[in-house]
């Protein structure tokens, strides 16, 4: 139970060994009780089983405390005072067992520590509960005082939690919803938002179930109460009097044990066996440090829908981790603080752990065997450190704070996107399944994510939302471009396609590098069913199926330059951001030379180049360099280029072309029939849409461009349209009469919308005067069969018809004006004014908008004659 | 032809080994047929130099040496056919297998020796060794085009180079093969040329690495302690600029009187030396060109032998190879298109076989007394489908070489069509281009006599966007959507066929 501070250079041996060798007092009398529990508490079954003991179980329970104790940090006290204490507090702990049978979780050395400071503060106070919370409460009060108060103090946002979770137990019954915590009970241990924790790594793992509750001795392999003494090299514990020469006291500085000394001298050491039958047990820190465990950081904890409990970890990891491994400075209890998060099941956490900042670690004296220095933050991807700062640390957690909030929002929706949200468990279900499969514990889902993926568009965030969705506003959100579909229906050949592409690039060993082009109209889902067919493959990675691989997308159009896709590659490769010159040639030793520097690098790598014409530059070497690189002998470069036009290998040079394979795949505008299933297969559940009006939409939609995004922005805009006219009918006729679904004559007011040119609209709503010049200039051009006109004659004919027709003529000043007008917006081409008579008109449109756009106009109906 | 005798005297087994030997005779004896041919072809004087190749030749069996005469290729099929069951079976549906001919037909799984090219490597190596030795400086052009082997053969005579200097006791050279595309800035290769002379030496910041490398070469006291260099500059015209003077200066190089670098380029033009260098054709130092043709039909063939013979097993048919290896070298002659071909023929059948397994599971569970013939079934199948087929092949050549203008044709959106319909009646006339919005008016007289509402001006252009995308119409420049150029890419005839199942069309198009 030694902490390494870093004052323990002064004088380390004084150190929780003794403590340790103190508590050991107690742990006879704990060990009977605990035997028959720890099965339980440690090996999970099923789930549902389980949680109802636990439930139970809370009832008379009254262990959480000590769990969350931890937490706070003791006084710096001196080892003598705490042998002192010790009876006193094994005492009061027996007490507290005799009470109410009360399960011992491991952590039981370092009770008595904690109750020194909680002795006087009588007041209990609980997390979540659930149930056996009021009881639960009743029965701590007389026993156990502790802690909780100190940490009342300390954190103050708890105390406004705990009425909310309050709130939303009750009604959690029939929900679906995830409910979140700030504390949850769980296990006889409290978990706190921010605590960190020891967690499984392995399901299978049976040394994971014996976990002994104190260190033995190295050399004597028994526990014992006499005072222990930690090797700061190895830290491992040895009896004072166990060491040869015994030591009478704990020396002050450095302690180094003899067979550390002798393996830095060169020397081989042999260490003692452990007695037969006996088998070494590690402590959990040890199994950490041999990164057999793994501990995490609770940024969130919530309750499924299926009850069970699960938190949000953010990742610790051992330096021998990291992709620089154990360097000579870090210390042995050092861990880094990854950027990495994952959702975890509560059953897998073993129990708490101590990570510190170095102040708070240098302070730290007597907490136990599970204290550990957390310096720097670790970056997974990019393989940097950050140090983490008070002041960032404070940042963070308001950060965090942030995106918990976020994250409820999007998570919770209302009652309306239940159907997202069975989605969602769907898939987490499956994930389990897969795992359990692999014989992988629940928190190897390690890097998964849930977030959004584009296809057009952003999403807007759903918190204006708070209103009971109607079935048209679910509609409109499902049709949204930005919304993910569940499903990609008639693309699965393709998918196919790509997948056995993919595949079969990265399989196997040699992973040959391959190119392929996909090409094909807008809107034909081309980005969309590669992106589906590598989130498909990296579900197929996550289950231990594939191999690893990087995966780096890049679309032509966001590059500032052509060039600038070095950047942005060896970028996304390897964090480092460089020149493109300098990228090139990193990028040219890594693909072309097959130097490999980092273990990432060797694995293969995917290239998504969206708008690959963009990367088209004078002299093509661009598009050279990428597709060269698949051909080199070991790139493991997997290019896959997408774009619309068809012939782009035909018109790039021949040596591109040569180089960049055979392998196309295109895809073809959608017919009306796969519009139909798309839209379709987006309502479904959502009574909304006459199915004509789908079909309408489609069919219209296949007639001119195929394309789907079009499609859905059409059936979009008709559930706009729809639910405008429905909200008007309510708000004047106060009785909602008419049928909330989308009929025929929304979708094509919505199509009229769309296809219709913006100069048509321009040309009916203008004015009186600039349709009779129109009307005037399509009837002069006609009359003439040229292709332009001058003013003047322009004027006369306007004179003409208005004459003729019952309308004043407004005179030579106002019709130039008009035409000015009209030559802004584009509608005709005139030359400036200044040349008046003799200024040039032509019409920008064809005759025959302008025919359509006036045909009806109510207030002249005379306009037609002359159309 | 050292590489035969290494392969026989590699510790395979015996059986294999036995094989390999016939192999690689047989392509001897096709390399023998072959080189004739080029004789013919070639003006170059270089080449009727004796062939490396006659020497196997010679100790051929009476049996192959009737093979090897030119005029049956078609014996030497055959013959390969006996030869078969002699090797072991190849297994599609084993992954290893699968994987290992993958390999041998990847690009860049370079082969041990370099077939149907032997001539040019000779010349070149015979180049440089000539420089070496009389330590004078020399340019080579080497030209053909893509995928015709340059950049590989080059690289075998690098080694061969360095191997040769080494042998014959000679001051090791410096070699530096570099690809102009990776460099970031044209003139960066007198950089990288001078950090190649002087590793540790920084240049000054007065004067640039050419006037350097000038100095040096113009200089009879640095002479002394330079070694030779080899330059090989993969893709040499992408140093091509506008006053092409770094080409020039490159080239320029060697002229200088104590220059000691041989340079050789590689590009795909024939002409790029005479059209860019004028001047060195005046200074009399021209450089040697040395050209790559494209690849004929049995060196095609004799390249693929080669790739698979490193496999214990037979993977294609003999014909289908020759199909593919004639297809190629009618359309291209380029070989990296011919070992995709191969790959993706492999795939076609690898795909094939998984339907027929799927299919005969599913017909041995509907079938269940009837176990006895599913496995004879099976036996007989997997004989019949161990091996790449000729209609594998076909049906590759076809995806890879097949124009699919007909089937985008009438994939398209409706509107699309009448856009296309209308063109070709536009044009019909002689006329060889218009502007989007005299097509407009062709449109939407064709919508209006079919009753169909045309789509507006802005929704026209854009869809003839996209037909430029699809290769079927060409648009030309313009600020203004309305004037740009149209022209048709396509045959009139093509759109006619594609478009004759519409009664509508069929009506417009008469």
């Amino acid at each position: 139970m030694a902490t390494e501070t870093p004052k323990k250079q002064l004088q380390s041996p004084r150190k929780p060994k003794q403590s340790l060798n103190n508590l050991k007092v107690q742990s006879s009398p704990l060990s009977i009780s605990l035997s028959p529990q720890t099965p339980q508490s440690l090996i999970p079954p099923q789930a549902p089983p389980r949680r109802s003991l636990r439930r139970t179980s809370l009832h008379f329970s009254s262990t959480p405390i000590e769990d969350s104790i931890e937490y706070e940090k003791s006084d710096p006290k001196t080892p003598r005072k705490a042998v002192e204490e010790i009876g006193k507090i094994s005492g009061q702990s027996r007490k507290g067992q005799s009470h109410e049978e009360r399960v011992k979780t491991p952590k039981t050395p370092k009770i008595p520590k904690r109750k020194r400071n909680g002795e006087n503060r009588k007041t209990a106070k609980l997390g979540i509960l659930g149930e056996g919370m009021v009881e639960a409460e009743v029965t701590f009060s007389s026993v156990t005082p502790e802690v909780l108060e100190t940490k009342k103090r300390k954190r103050g946002e708890d105390k406004t939690v705990i009425p909310r979770a309050m709130a939303t137990r009750s009604s959690k019954k029939k929900e679906k919803k995830r409910v979140y915590y700030k504390k949850v009970v769980y296990d006889e241990g409290e978990f706190d938002v921010g605590d960190d924790v020891y967690v499984k790594r392995r399901e299978d793992a049976s040394s994971d179930d014996e976990v002994p509750e104190m260190e033995e001795c190295r050399v004597c392999f028994r526990a014992g109460r006499s005072v222990m003494i930690e090797c700061d090299d190895c830290l491992g514990g040895f009896h004072l009097k166990c060491l040869k020469p015994p030591l009478k006291e704990v020396p002050e500085g450095d302690w180094v044990c003899g067979f550390c000394q002798a393996q830095k001298l060169g020397k081989y050491v042999e260490f003692p066996e452990p007695p037969e039958g006996k088998k070494r047990v590690r402590t959990l820190r040890e199994k950490l440090l041999a990164s057999d465990l793994w501990a995490a950081r609770i940024e969130s904890l919530w309750k499924e829908v299926d009850g069970s409990f699960w938190f949000r970890g953010r990742w610790y990891m051992i330096p021998e981790e990291t992709a620089c491994g154990r360097q000579p400075h870090n210390l042995r209890r050092e861990l880094y603080r990854t950027n990495d998060c994952a959702d975890i099941e509560m059953e897998s956490i073993i129990r708490h752990c101590n990570v510190m900042s170095p102040k708070e670690y240098a302070k730290a004296n007597d907490e136990g065997d599970d204290v550990f220095l957390c310096e720097y933050e670790y970056d997974i991807h990019w393989h940097s450190f950050k140090r983490i700062a008070e002041i960032d640390n404070d940042e963070a957690d308001d950060e965090h704070a942030d995106s918990d909030e976020d994250w409820n929002s999007s998570k919770e929706p209302d009652s309306g996107t239940d159907e997202d949200m069975e989605y969602e468990e769907e898939s987490t279900r499956n994930a389990q399944a897969r795992l359990s499969t692999a014989h992988l514990a629940a928190n190897s889902r390690k890097g998964h994510f849930f977030g959004l993926q584009k296809i057009g568009t952003k999403k807007i965030p759903e918190h204006v939302r708070c209103h009971k969705q109607t079935v048209l506003e679910r509609a409109k959100a499902t049709l949204l471009l930005a919304t993910l579909p569940k499903s990609l229906p008639c693309r699965n050949k393709e998918m196919e396609e790509i997948m056995a592409f993919v595949k079969g690039a990265i399989c196997d060993d040699r992973c040959l590098g391959r190119c392929l082009y996909i090409h094909g109209v807008p809107g034909t889902g081309k980005t969309m069913s590669v992106l589906a067919v590598m989130r498909n493959l990296k579900s197929e990675v996550d289950a231990g199926s594939i191999r690893p691989y990087c995966f780096v997308e890049v679309n032509g159009l966001k590059l500032a330059s052509p060039e600038n896709i070095y950047r942005v590659i060896y970028e996304a490769l390897t964090g480092h951001r460089v020149s493109w010159k300098k990228a090139l040639q990193l990028l040219n030793e890594r693909f072309s030379d097959g130097k490999k520097i980092g273990k990432e690098d060797d694995r293969p790598c995917i290239l998504l180049i969206d708008e690959l014409d963009l990367l088209v530059t004078r002299n093509q070497s661009v598009l050279y360099n990428i597709l060269d690189w698949p051909t080199k002998p070991h790139s493991k470069l997997i290019v896959i280029g997408i774009a619309n036009t068809m012939d782009l290998p035909e018109k790039l040079l021949p040596r591109i072309s040569s180089r960049m394979g055979i392998q196309r795949l295109c895809f073809g505008p959608y017919n009306y029939q796969q519009l139909q299933e798309i839209i379709s297969s987006r309502l479904k559940g959502i009574d909304a849409f006459e199915k004509q009006a789908v079909e309408f939409a489609s069919r219209k939609v296949a007639a001119i461009s195929g394309d789907a995004r079009r499609a859905l922005e059409i059936c979009r805009r008709a559930a706009d349209i729809a639910d405008y006219r429905i909200k008007k009918q309510i708000s004047t006729v106060n009785s909602s009469t008419g049928k909330d679904i989308v009929t025929m004559a929304e979708v094509d007011a919505a199509i009229q919308e769309m296809f219709q040119a913006p100069h048509v609209q321009v040309m009916k709503s203008c004015s009186k005067l600039s349709k009779i010049f129109l009307t005037a200039m399509v009837y002069e051009l006609y009359k003439t069969g040229m292709g332009e006109t001058t003013f003047e004659k322009l004027a006369m004919t306007i004179s003409c018809l208005c004459t003729s027709n019952g309308e004043a003529f407004p005179g030579w000043d106002t019709i130039l004006k008009v035409g000015c007008k009209l030559g802004e917006c584009r509608i005709i081409l005139c030359e400036p004014g200044d040349r008046h008579r003799l200024q040039k008109l032509q019409l920008n449109f064809p005759s025959d908008d302008v025919a359509f756009a006036l045909k009806d106009t109510k207030d002249l109906p005379w306009l037609a004659k002359y159309l | 032809m050292p590489a035969i005798a290494d392969r026989n005297s590699s510790s395979f087994k015996e059986i294999v080994a036995a094989i390999k030997s016939d192999k690689s005779g047989d392509i001897a004896g096709s390399n023998g047929c072959c080189i004739p041919q080029k004789r013919r072809l070639r003006s170059d004087a270089a080449a009727a130099r004796e062939s490396p190749v006659s020497t196997p030749m010679k100790l051929k069996s009476p049996r192959r040496r009737l093979n090897s005469s030119p005029n049956s290729p078609a014996n030497g099929i055959k013959e390969d056919f006996s030869e078969k069951p002699v090797k072991k079976n190849w297994n599609p549906r084993d992954v290893e297998h699968m994987r290992a001919v993958k390999e041998a037909l990847h690009v860049s799984t370079a082969p041990s020796t370099i077939v149907c090219r032997e001539d040019e490597q000779k010349r070149v190596l015979e180049f440089c060794k000539a420089c070496i030795e009389q330590e004078k400086a020399g340019s080579l052009y080497a030209c053909g085009c893509p995928g015709t082997g340059k950049s590989l053969s080059m690289d075998k005579v690098k080694q061969q180079v360095i191997d040769w200097a080494t042998k014959e006791d000679l001051q090791p050279l410096e070699v530096l093969a570099l690809n102009c595309t990776s460099l970031a800035n044209t003139s960066e290769i007198f950089s990288k040329i001078l950090g190649k002379h002087q590793p540790r030496k920084k240049t000054m910041g007065s004067t640039s690495p050419l006037q350097h490398l000038q100095k040096l070469y113009s200089n009879n006291q640095a002479r002394a302690g330079s070694k030779m260099m080899l330059i090989i500059a993969d893709e040499l015209d992408y140093l091509i600029t506008k006053d092409r003077a770094v080409l020039h200066d490159l080239f320029m190089l060697t002229t200088f009187p104590f220059s000691r670098c041989i340079l050789i380029g590689i590009a795909n033009s024939i002409d790029l030396a005479d059209r860019f260098l004028p001047r060195l054709q005046s200074l009399n130092c021209k450089p040697m060109v040395v050209t790559f043709r494209a690849y004929s039909k049995d060196q095609i063939l004799s390249i693929l032998q080669e790739r698979l013979l490193v496999l214990p097993y037979i993977v294609f048919q003999q014909q289908a190879l020759e199909l593919c290896a004639r297809k190629v070298a009618a359309a291209s002659g380029d070989m990296r298109k011919a070992l995709c071909v191969c790959r993706s023929a492999m795939e076609i059948l690898e795909a094939e076989l998984r339907e027929s397994a799927s299919n005969l599971s599913l017909a041995s569970v509907e079938e269940f007394i009837s176990q006895q013939t599913a496995p004879a079934l099976e036996i007989f199948q997997s004989e019949e489908n161990n091996t790449v087929r000729i209609d594998h092949m076909a049906l590759a050549l076809s995806k890879t070489f097949r124009s699919p203008i007909v089937d985008t044709i009438q994939s398209l959106p409706q509107h699309q069509q009448i856009i296309l319909c209308s063109a070709v009646k536009f044009f019909r006339g002689g006329k060889k281009d218009s502007t989007v919005g005299e097509l407009n008016k062709s449109y939407i007289d064709i919508c209006k006599s079919a009753m169909i509402p045309p789509v507006g001006i802005l929704e026209f252009s854009s869809m003839c966007r996209v037909l430029n995308d699809q290769g079927l119409f060409k648009l030309g420049q313009s600020r203004d959507d309305k004037s740009k150029r149209v022209t048709l890419k396509v045959d009139e005839a093509d759109i006619s066929f594609a478009l004759q199942g519409v009664r509508f069309f069929r009506n417009c198009l008469q």
